[in-house]
C-alpha cells in the first residue's frame, strides 16, 4: 500500500515538475478545479480530460470543445494536456497523477496506443468511467490492462484520407502526386496517408511520399525539393494544415499556384482562410471541438446511467473554395449536419 | 602574451601538397568540405537536376537558418560549452515577431524585438553559466524548455500569419544564384569569421575554451567570454526567428528540436572540438550546407523517409571519426 502511494506521489510530483519545466504552458490553461476538495456531490459527473500537447492548435480547439461541452452539461471539467505532441511519458504520468483523484469519468486522448495503459488499468481497477476520444487506445493493450472504454469518440483517419484522394482525382484527373507526411513512422499521419491512397483513381499515382516531422518549414523546403524531382507534380497530400500552408509557400515560390493542387487536412482557421484565398485547393476538416465536446457529453450520459454506443464517428468535411466562408463562419464546428448519438441519449 | 593553445585554421601551405594529402589531418579538417564535394558528386550522378539552378539555389535558401544558428552554436562550443536553447530561442523570437507584427508595430520594430528577445535570453544563458556556476547544459536545457514555453504562452499556441511583402522578397528573391537570407548568412560568416580571429575578443574566446585555468592565468575573464558568446548565440538565434518568419510566412510556436541537434551536427561535421579552443567559421558554415545538401539530395534521388534519419547519422559519425585524426 505504501509503496503505491509513493509512486503516486512520484508521479505527482513528475507532473508537476513537468509544468514548471514548460513555464506552466500547458497546465495553465488548464481549469482552476483541480483539487478534490473542491468536489460537489450534486453534480451529475465528475470530468477529467487528458489530451495531446497544446503545442497544436488541434488541440487546442478540443480543450475548447471539452468546456464548451461541459459549461452546456454543467460540468467543471479539469483538463490537462501533454506539454507536446510527443511528450508520451509526460501525458501517462498526468493521467497517473489525476487518476488517483476522486473524478468519476476520464476523457482521454492518448499520443500513442499504449502510452496511457498503466493510468488506465489504474482507473478500471476503480470503476471509474473511461471515454477515449480521438485516437483510440490500443485494443490489445486496453483488454491487458483490464481497461475497456466505455465508448470511442473520434475521427476516423483513414476515411479524411480517402475524401482528400477522391477531391484529388476530382481536381486532377490524372497524373502525378506526392504526400508530405508528418513524422516517420506516426500513426495519424499514416493512417491518413493510407486513406488518401485508397481513394486515388488508377490513373492518379503518388510518386513520393517524404515526411516533414509536422513542421510547416520543413514541408516548405521538402515540398520544394519534390518539385525539383518530379516536374510534372500535379498535386500534394499533406497530412495536416499547418505543413499543408508551407507546402502552399513552396508551389507560390517555385511559381505554380494553380497548376499543383495542395490538399491539407485538420480544418484549422489559418487553412479555411487560405482556401478561401485560393492557396489550398482543399483541407479536410475534422472537427476536434465536436470530438471534446462530445467527450464530455458521454460523460453526463453515463454518470446519468445511459449506455454508450461503442464507437461514435465524429464529422469529416471537405472544406473547397466553394464552402470555405461557410466553413470559416461555422468554425470551430461543423458547417453541415451530423449526427450527435450522445447528445441524443441527454435529451 | 596570448593564449599559444589556440589552433589557427588550416595552416599556411608549407609542405608539399602530395605530401599534404597524404596526411588525415588535412582531411580531418576538411571533413566538411570533402563530404560536401563527395554527396554532390553522388547525388549528381544519381539525379542530373541536383545541381540545376534552381535547386541550387532553393538548398542556399534552405540553408540560411541553419547556418547562422551554427555559427552560434560554434562561439558557444568553442569555448567548451553548448547551447541547446538555440532553436527554442530561435522560435520564442519569432513569436515576439508575431507578437508585436499582430500588435500594429512598424516591421523594424518587430524585427529588432526578435533579435533583442534572443540577445537577452543568450544573456541570461551566459550569466548563469558564468556568474551562477551552472554547467552550460544544464543551464541550456533549461531555457530550451522555457523559451518554448514562453513561446507558447506569447503566441496562445497557434500559429500567426505574418503578410509582409518585404519579407516575402526578402525570403524568396536575391542576386542570382544566392537569395537574400543566404547572403545574410554569408555577411554574418564573414564578420564572425573576422571577429573570431582578428580579434582579441576572438582569440580570449579561443583560449577561454583551450584552456580556462591558462586564459584565467593570462587576465582573461572567461565568465566575461561566457556571457559575450551566449550573446552572441542568442542574437544569432534571434535573427535567424526572423528568416523563419519570413520564409513560412508566419510565426509558429511549434517546437523543433532537430533543429538544435542539427546545429551540433554541423558544427561537430565542421571540425570544431567540443572540447573547446578549436574552431573555425568555415567549418560549421559547410558542415550546415552538408546536412542540407544531404536531406535535398536524398529527397531529390527518392530515397524513402525511413532513411533519411539513418543517413545523417551516419555522415555525422563519419565526420566525427575522420576528426580523431586532427592534429
Amino acid at each position: 500500500m505504501g509503496a503505491s502511494t509513493s509512486i503516486r506521489r512520484i508521479a505527482t510530483l513528475g507532473a508537476t515538475l513537468t509544468c514548471t519545466a514548460a513555464a506552466l504552458a500547458a497546465c495553465g490553461s488548464s481549469s482552476s478545479g483541480s483539487g478534490p476538495a473542491s468536489g460537489d456531490p450534486a453534480k451529475p459527473a465528475k470530468v477529467a480530460a487528458v489530451i495531446k500537447g497544446l503545442d497544436n492548435p488541434f488541440f487546442q480547439t478540443m480543450e475548447d470543445g471539452i468546456k464548451a461541452g461541459a459549461s452546456t452539461a454543467g460540468i467543471d471539467p479539469t483538463i490537462q494536456a501533454a506539454n507536446s505532441i510527443t511528450d508520451t511519458t509526460g501525458q501517462a504520468d498526468k493521467l497517473t497523477a489525476l487518476a488517483g483523484q476522486d473524478f468519476s469519468c476520464y476523457v482521454v486522448n492518448p499520443i500513442t496506443g499504449t502510452n496511457l495503459v498503466q493510468g488506465l488499468a489504474k482507473l478500471a481497477a476503480a470503476k471509474k468511467t473511461i471515454v477515449n476520444i480521438d485516437s483510440p487506445v490500443e485494443e490489445e493493450a486496453a483488454q491487458a490492462a483490464g481497461a475497456t472504454p466505455a465508448t470511442y469518440i473520434g475521427t476516423d483517419n483513414v476515411a479524411a484520407g480517402r475524401l482528400a484522394g477522391q477531391e484529388m482525382v476530382k481536381q486532377i484527373t490524372s497524373g502525378e502526386v506526392a504526400v508530405i507526411g508528418g513524422t516517420s513512422g506516426d500513426v495519424t499521419s499514416g493512417k491518413r496517408v493510407e486513406g488518401f491512397t485508397s481513394g486515388l483513381s488508377s490513373s492518379v499515382k503518388v510518386v513520393q511520399e517524404v515526411a516533414a516531422d509536422w513542421n510547416r518549414e520543413k514541408a516548405l523546403t521538402q515540398a520544394t525539393t519534390v518539385l525539383r524531382a518530379h516536374p510534372d507534380l500535379k498535386g500534394f497530400y499533406v497530412a495536416n494544415d499547418d505543413m499543408a500552408l508551407g507546402v502552399v509557400r513552396a508551389v507560390e515560390n517555385a511559381g505554380k499556384t494553380g497548376d499543383v493542387k495542395v490538399i491539407g487536412t485538420d480544418g484549422v482557421e489559418e487553412a479555411l482562410t487560405s482556401v478561401k484565398d485560393g492557396g489550398l485547393t482543399a483541407t479536410v476538416a475534422q472537427y476536434p471541438y465536436t470530438i471534446g465536446e462530445m467527450g464530455v457529453e458521454a460523460c453526463a450520459a453515463a454518470a446519468a446511467g445511459k449506455t454508450l454506443p461503442t464507437t461514435v464517428n465524429a464529422p469529416v468535411e471537405l472544406v473547397t473554395q466553394d464552402v470555405a466562408d461557410q466553413a470559416l463562419k461555422a468554425t470551430p464546428k461543423p458547417f453541415g449536419d451530423y449526427e450527435d448519438p450522445i447528445a441524443d441519449l441527454l435529451k | 602574451m596570448t593564449a599559444t593553445t589556440v589552433e589557427a585554421p588550416p595552416a599556411p601551405p608549407a609542405p608539399a601538397r602530395s605530401q599534404r594529402l597524404r596526411d588525415p589531418a588535412f582531411w580531418a579538417d576538411w571533413a566538411a568540405l570533402v563530404g560536401l564535394i563527395g554527396l554532390t558528386i553522388v547525388f549528381q550522378a544519381l539525379n542530373s537536376t541536383f545541381l540545376s539552378y534552381g535547386n541550387v539555389q532553393s538548398i542556399l535558401v534552405a540553408a540560411a537558418i541553419l547556418i547562422i544558428l551554427s555559427i552560434g552554436q560554434t562561439f558557444t562550443i568553442a569555448t567548451g560549452g553548448i547551447d541547446l536553447s538555440v532553436a527554442s530561442v530561435m522560435t520564442f523570437a519569432a513569436c515576439a515577431f508575431g507578437w508585436a507584427f499582430t500588435q500594429g508595430w512598424a516591421l523594424p520594430l518587430c524585427m529588432v524585438l526578435a533579435v533583442v528577445t534572443g540577445l537577452v535570453f543568450g544573456a541570461v544563458n551566459g550569466a548563469l553559466i558564468a556568474k551562477g556556476r551552472i554547467p552550460d547544459f544544464v543551464v541550456t536545457l533549461g531555457s530550451l524548455s522555457a523559451a518554448s514555453g514562453l513561446a507558447l504562452i506569447l503566441a496562445d499556441g497557434k500559429p500567426t500569419t505574418v503578410i509582409s511583402p518585404f519579407l516575402l522578397k526578402f525570403s524568396t528573391r536575391g542576386i542570382g544564384l544566392f537569395g537574400w537570407t543566404f547572403l545574410l548568412a554569408v555577411v554574418i560568416a564573414v564578420i564572425t569569421h573576422v571577429v573570431l580571429f582578428n580579434t582579441r575578443f576572438g582569440t580570449h574566446v579561443l583560449a577561454a575554451g583551450g584552456s580556462p585555468e591558462a586564459a584565467t592565468a593570462t587576465g582573461i575573464s572567461t565568465a566575461r567570454i561566457k556571457i559575450a558568446v551566449y550573446t552572441v548565440s542568442g542574437v544569432l538565434a534571434g535573427l535567424s526567428g526572423i528568416l523563419l518568419v519570413a520564409r513560412i510566412g508566419a510565426s509558429s510556436p511549434a517546437a523543433d528540436t532537430t533543429m538544435t541537434l542539427n546545429t551540433v551536427a554541423a558544427v561537430v561535421l565542421g571540425g570544431v572540438s567540443l572540447l573547446g579552443g578549436r574552431a573555425t567559421i568555415v567549418g560549421p558554415v559547410l558542415g550546415a550546407l552538408v546536412l542540407t545538401v544531404l536531406v535535398n539530395g536524398l529527397t531529390l534521388v527518392g530515397v524513402s523517409q525511413f532513411y533519411q534519419p539513418l543517413a545523417v547519422g551516419i555522415v555525422v559519425v563519419l565526420a566525427a571519426l575522420l576528426m580523431r585524426f586532427q592534429k
